[in-house]
């Protein structure tokens, strides 16, 4: 495919998303309320953004808006759209479409002036300045920012790609979701749904708990007699404590079965069989979210210095701690922070404010504040949220928690249920459209 | 890579990574708006500049006081609800900054 036929494509690709994914509020936003991109700043530059998630899209907005039309900003992405993490366990329980989740990239391009290249990284040259595409073309840069998100490990016994397929992590919406949907849907009545729980870090930490509340919420109506065997690797419940322990031993009772500090040795696909230090537990569906670590092109560029499996950065610009010239934003970031949408939003404005004010010889903002938001649905129509806020803490050099800032709802509603959709709209509004 | 040779590799771009941070070549572009980055915590649900029509109240163009007022008053109310959770993340001198930056878009 050459570029001209991926640029069709990527825009007829865009429209569809856009009727599907972001009805409503296209159409409601005019231009002038989304934002133009100025043209004389006196701020010039080449940057190019790795990845079209939540980070990427925001970052790559955000550096035409800010740095104008002297700041030429190029998004490599592999996919044609992107598929929303967020909301998509309703998609499990039949409530929302993995289509009405999928967020096109032609509004960056018309509206921003965005080049997109669909691709993929061979490699970075972070002495010479430039990404090496698969294709053998070259892409030069002043700046980088690289937003992958995560990869898996491979828990033992789905090393093959039979297992993988029987045993879905569903961790990255798109097919995966659609098929754990399809997997549950095969379910009888009374039978079990086991879904394990990877240790801090992974992506959305309220996400698996607010999974198996969606899952045993349907199963309750849809499944009589099932359960949801939640074995989690982690002490305790590592996100809204109040909203899921309530979840857990009063909304779906007798339903869901939590276990904390578990370790999974292995899982037999054939015979669907967890082997933990519980004893082994059979299922009908077993949904195994791995643990996580930064996606491949941070591991393979040398930008993986905390651990090995995440990217260290400097949290004034995310300007990576292995590599000047080179941003890590989002949830392949080691950071103080939660991996999750719509804090990567956030790092990904800090990120193009710090690259517009370095290309034009200004310092970064000393004191950056970001904010976590997140709302979970505990049934299909009751919700749950979580907030934070994270200030600069120039003695660690961290993004810390701000005291009183922080906290959960003080009860599931149908209020927090309606503003959730409402957020998610103006959320994917603000990184997208 | 090892543990010793990824600290290696560290030091050794320390000095570089130090000295792009740290460029102060002559500009002639003009500084950010003060608050910008600020106000930009309350673009994903509120909307670029706070302009938004499809979801939570839009901030842009409401004067400075109403804004600076309203975030004042949600820090002390109980139980918090998610905004007002937010509001008691910012100093009285932030709240300034995001307050006057938002009065300011049209």
């Amino acid at each position: 495919m050459n570029r001209r036929d991926f640029f069709r494509l990527a825009s007829m690709a865009g429209i569809g998303a856009s009727t599907a994914g972001l009805t409503g509020l296209v159409n409601a936003a005019t231009p002038a309320q989304l934002g133009t991109v100025p043209t004389n700043t006196g701020i010039s530059g080449r940057v190019v953004v790795i990845g079209g998630g939540m980070a990427g899209a925001t970052v790559a907005k955000y550096l035409r808006l800010w740095g104008g039309t002297g700041v030429s900003v190029t998004l490599i992405e592999r996919e044609t759209a992107y598929n929303s993490n967020i909301l998509s366990n309703l998609v499990l329980s039949g409530q929302r479409s993995m289509t009405s989740l999928q967020f096109g990239y032609s509004n960056l391009a018309t509206r921003y002036g965005i080049r997109l290249v669909k691709g993929d990284v061979s490699a970075i040259d972070p002495v010479g300045h430039s990404v090496s595409l698969a294709d053998g073309s070259k892409l030069p840069y002043d700046r980088l920012v690289v937003a992958p998100g995560i990869d898996f490990d491979t828990i033992a016994g789905l090393e093959t790609p039979a297992a993988q397929a029987r045993v879905l992590h569903a961790w990255k919406a798109g097919t995966q979701t659609t098929q754990l949907r399809n997997q549950l849907l095969a379910m009888k009545p009374g039978g079990v749904f086991a879904m394990t729980i990877p240790a801090k870090p992974y992506r959305c930490p309220p996400g698996p708990y607010e999974r198996a509340c969606v899952v045993a919420d349907w199963l309750k109506k849809n499944r009589a007699g099932s359960k949801v065997i939640v074995l989690d690797a982690n002490p305790g419940i590592t996100a809204e404590p109040l909203a899921f322990t309530n979840a857990f031993e009063v909304v779906h009772k007798g339903v869901i079965e939590y276990h904390p500090g578990v370790s999974i040795s292995s899982i037999d696909a054939s015979t669907m069989t967890l082997n933990s230090n519980l004893g082994s537990i059979k299922a009908n569906v077993i949904n195994a979210i791995p643990a996580h670590k930064a996606g491949k092109v941070v591991i393979d560029n040398g930008l993986a210095n905390v651990g090995g499996r995440w990217a260290g950065v400097d949290v004034l610009t995310y300007q990576s701690t292995a590599a000047p010239g080179i941003h890590v934003i989002g949830d392949a970031s080691a950071t103080t922070q939660p991996k999750a949408g719509h804090i990567a939003n956030q790092e990904a404005k800090i990120c193009a404010d710090a690259i517009v004010r370095l290309l034009a010889g200004r310092s970064p903002d000393p004191s950056p504040i970001t904010n976590s938001a997140c709302y979970s649905p505990i049934t299909a129509d009751t919700a749950s949220w979580l907030t934070a806020v994270f200030a600069y803490d120039p003695v660690s050099r961290t993004m810390q928690p701000v005291p009183g800032a922080a906290g959960e709802a003080a009860a599931r509603s149908q209020d927090n249920y309606k503003e959730m959709i409402k957020w998610f709209n103006t959320l994917m509004e603000d990184s997208f459209a | 890579m090892n543990q010793k040779t990824m600290r290696l590799r560290v030091l050794l771009w320390l000095p570089f990574a130090l000295a792009s941070t740290c460029v102060t070549a002559q500009t002639t572009s003009a500084a950010p708006p003060a608050g910008r980055l600020l106000a930009s915590n309350c673009f994903q649900c509120h909307g670029n500049n706070g302009k938004s029509n499809i979801g939570f109240e839009r901030l842009a163009g409401s004067s400075s006081s109403e804004i600076y007022n309203e975030l004042r008053e949600m820090r002390s109310k109980v139980p918090p609800k998610m905004m007002d959770m937010h509001a008691r993340g910012y100093s009285d001198a932030q709240i300034r900054l995001i307050a006057d930056y938002l009065s300011k878009q049209r």
